[in-house]
């Protein structure tokens, strides 16, 4: 899809009036969801189709209001909201592949089918994430943590976070939250088993955001070796 | 108890005994909603009865035996529905519900079996702007139901079959106007309110003919040049816009006083064109129900700038301060203030905030807020303000238990970066949110929510239930000594009405939107409530 800078403008004006009150200014959340580079995540004809029809959950359908050009402008528009810090690609995708492969990456991720199930599927990561986030997760994994929800309704929700919980009668399971309520927690340890507890039953149930099950990289991998492995995570992704 | 009821009134007409008729058996004359604490195994009107309390007085369920409760049915719309935060009314063994957007449902209380529905025609478009086409439920009179729709009719359907006795239409759904509320039926009249702030209308009450239909009555809820309230409006008022009356209101028979909430000005957060107090937005109002005369107001935020509706239903309850009795109306505010006013006269008794908040230094003698400084929507990055947007609670129902003399709310525990933008009212039908600004949701996991206890009379914290999130649920007290609520993750659950201790609790997959309510059938009480696109009843094996 290409737009001219004046129709980028239009839908930039248009997001504003009749979008951001919803999903912020820059589009990372407000009443609704962060909707930063939804195009990439769901195509762009389901964005349109979304805009025009609405959706369970509080999306109205706008195609009352907008015309079908001012639809097309505002998703054109979406198409320019990533993530600010996103950085630049510096590296070689196709060395960072022999990286990846070299760092039993495929230990814990999986690609395309292939790969173990400890860590998130990285098929599509270069949708999703960019390089800056790539390069310090693979660095510091676990300080920067992505949203996995903004709502003002709730708060915001942190994906792959680091828990430690200590049972009343004195085990510990350390590992990323898989999910929460407010009777129970779920968390997958190292091995990747899931473990289920009643909070109730816990003496302790720490937080612990900058640490992750995910080894760091740093001092194993050279500049160069990391900036390739950005390149080659950045290049996975679907078209829009 | 029903059929006593109808010999009843074949005594009082002893026509009928010369002509045999059949009684009608779903009727719920006025008397039966104002003495509903005397049916307590019905439901009759949204909040529970006229004072809002969301309090019954059923007890077999209690902080005993309330471990045991489960699933007795469920019901699932033909259509998954969206944005469900429908209560039910409960009367003659059936259940009024509604599936948004408009759609009402009669239920049977013992098996959830569906006996009938309505669906009104809704134009193809209807606009939505700044809310979701929901229905928060329905309300019932006589041998009628009563439905507000998303395009702004207000429907009457016969109780027995569902059919349409009449239709009117309250407002112009073009210019941004919605019912998202239920009516609020009393004496002859059923009373309403409308949606729509951030699409910049003008809000007002409505009472209409309970029989026919007709208007009885309308207050505007904003002044216009001329009108007493204009010199508040500092562009005189001539496009005075907000103060919606989205939710329902409460009732006391002996003042005659309708008690309703008022939602936020427009432009939201850019105040440029409307300086002063901007009366009646984000106020309550005391309405005479016979006509329509506002008695009294309490403007909770003048010169709202957050998007704090006041749009809760008022808790009407009594209780001695200093010693006295007094009528009393409680109000935890979306601006994050717990306030108690006498429900006579609109004085202000006392205010304490029940969540953290910055935009107050505190209330004066009148309660006015005395503001802090640096709290306004500004430019570029905003200013993170507590309350968010959302506020300390915002439409959900809190609970006040007469058995324990507290007032129960779930409570959100966030703020948010309120950032001013451009916002012009515009004549003609809305193009979008006329909001003048944004806001921007704290990140990280900032934010919770909590089950807060308050004595009622003074606002002072007596335990609070944490939740992961802050919820978006209303909440229930029983006799049985219990307060049943919900998570943000989908979990329901009961506590302790005196400690905040639980005692049970059910995940659902979805949280609750709904007034949790209690009714009892063959001498069984029952807990209901909704989520995602379930209909729940609970009870004991």
């Amino acid at each position: 899809m290409q737009l001219s800078p004046e129709q980028l403008q239009k839908g930039k004006q248009t997001f504003e009036a009749s979008c951001s009150t919803c999903h912020g200014l820059d589009g990372a959340g407000a009443m609704g969801p962060n909707i930063q580079g939804i195009p990439f995540r769901l195509g762009v004809d389901s964005v349109t189709s979304v805009i025009k029809n609405g959706m369970p959950g509080g999306m109205p359908a706008f195609s009352g209001q907008l015309d079908s050009q001012q639809i097309q402008q505002v998703v054109g528009y979406l198409l320019t909201l990533t993530r600010k810090d996103d950085g630049q690609v510096t590296g070689d995708a196709a060395a960072g592949k022999q990286v990846y492969d070299a760092s039993h990456c495929a230990g814990c991720h999986i690609i395309s089918g292939e790969g173990g199930n400890i860590g998130p599927e990285l098929t599509t990561v270069g949708q999703s994430r960019g390089p800056n986030y790539l390069r310090n997760t693979i660095l510091y994994p676990g300080t920067d943590l992505p949203q996995a929800r903004v709502f003002l309704e709730t708060g915001g929700r942190l994906q792959f976070l680091f828990v430690r919980v200590t049972t009343k009668d004195g085990r510990t399971v350390e590992g990323t939250r898989v999910a929460e309520d407010s009777f129970y927690i779920v968390v997958e340890d190292a091995q990747g088993r899931f473990h289920s507890f009643r909070k109730e039953q816990l003496r302790a149930l720490e937080k612990q955001p900058g640490k992750s099950t995910m080894p760091s990289m740093k001092g194993k991998l050279s500049d160069s070796q990391v900036n390739d492995l950005v390149a080659y995570l950045a290049s996975l992704k679907g078209s829009p | 108890m029903k059929t006593a009821r109808c010999l009843c009134a074949l005594a009082l007409w002893p026509v009928f005994l010369l002509t045999p008729r059949p009684c009608f058996s779903q009727n719920v004359p006025y008397a039966r909603i104002l003495h509903a604490q005397s049916e307590p195994e019905s439901w009759l009107t949204y909040g529970g009865s006229y004072f809002s309390q969301q309090y019954s007085l059923l007890k077999q369920i209690n902080r005993q035996n309330v471990s045991g409760l489960k699933i007795a049915w469920m019901y699932q719309p033909s259509r998954p529905v969206a944005n469900l935060e429908s209560s039910p009314i409960v009367a003659d063994g059936v259940l009024y519900i509604t599936e948004p957007p408009s759609t009402v449902t009669a239920l049977d209380v013992r098996s959830g079996l569906k006996i009938w529905s309505y669906t009104p025609a809704l134009p193809e478009h209807v606009v939505s702007i700044g809310l979701y086409a929901t229905s928060r439920g329905v309300a019932i009179l006589d041998d009628m139901v009563y439905v507000g729709t998303a395009d702004a009719h207000l429907i009457a359907l016969d109780a027995k079959t569902g059919a349409v006795r009449w239709n009117v239409h309250v407002a112009d759904n073009v210019m941004g106007y919605a019912m998202t509320g239920p009516p609020l039926a009393l004496k002859d009249r059923i009373v309403v309110g409308i949606a729509g702030s951030e699409a910049a209308v003008r809000g007002f009450l409505d009472a209409y003919d309970a029989k026919t239909g007709k208007r009885l009555w309308r207050l505007w809820t904003t002044p216009r040049v001329g009108d007493p309230g204009a010199e508040t409006w500092g562009n005189g008022a001539a496009e005075s816009a907000g103060a919606t009356t989205w939710n329902n209101g409460s009732y006391d028979s002996d003042l005659n006083l309708i008690y309703w909430g008022t939602g936020n000005p427009a432009p939201d957060f850019n105040d440029d064109d409307r300086p002063g107090d901007n009366l009646y937005t984000c106020s309550l109002l005391a309405v005479d129900a016979d006509t329509g005369r506002l008695k009294w107001y309490f403007q909770f935020s003048p010169h709202e700038d957050h998007d704090w509706d006041s749009d809760e239903p008022p808790v009407l309850f009594n209780a001695p301060i200093d010693g006295k009795p007094r009528r009393l109306v409680g109000f935890a505010n979306r601006n994050g203030f717990y306030y108690v006013l006498d429900r006579s006269t609109g004085k202000f008794i006392t205010g304490v905030p029940f969540v953290k908040q910055t935009w107050a230094k505190g209330l004066d003698a009148n309660g006015r807020p005395i503001p802090a400084p640096n709290q306004e929507p500004t430019l570029g990055a905003g200013t993170l303000v507590y309350p968010s947007i959302t506020g300390g609670v915002d439409w959900t129902s809190p609970s006040y238990s007469p058995q324990t003399g507290l007032f129960y709310v779930s409570v959100h525990e966030t703020g948010a970066y309120f950032i001013k933008g451009t916002g012009k009212i515009e004549p003609g039908p809305p193009k979008g949110i006329v909001g003048g600004g944004g806001i921007r949701a704290l990140a990280g996991e900032q934010s919770y929510g909590a089950i807060r206890a308050l004595e009622a009379t003074t606002g002072k914290l007596r335990w609070q239930f944490k939740l992961l999130a802050p919820a978006w649920v209303p909440v229930l007290s029983t006799a049985g000594g219990l307060v049943f609520s919900g998570s943000d993750e989908g979990n329901f659950f009961a506590l302790d009405a005196e400690t905040g201790k639980p005692l049970w609790d059910i995940q659902m997959g979805h949280p609750a939107r709904s007034n949790p309510i209690s009714y009892e059938v063959d001498g069984k009480q029952y807990i209901f409530v909704t989520a995602g696109n379930a209909y729940i009843a609970f009870t004991l094996p």
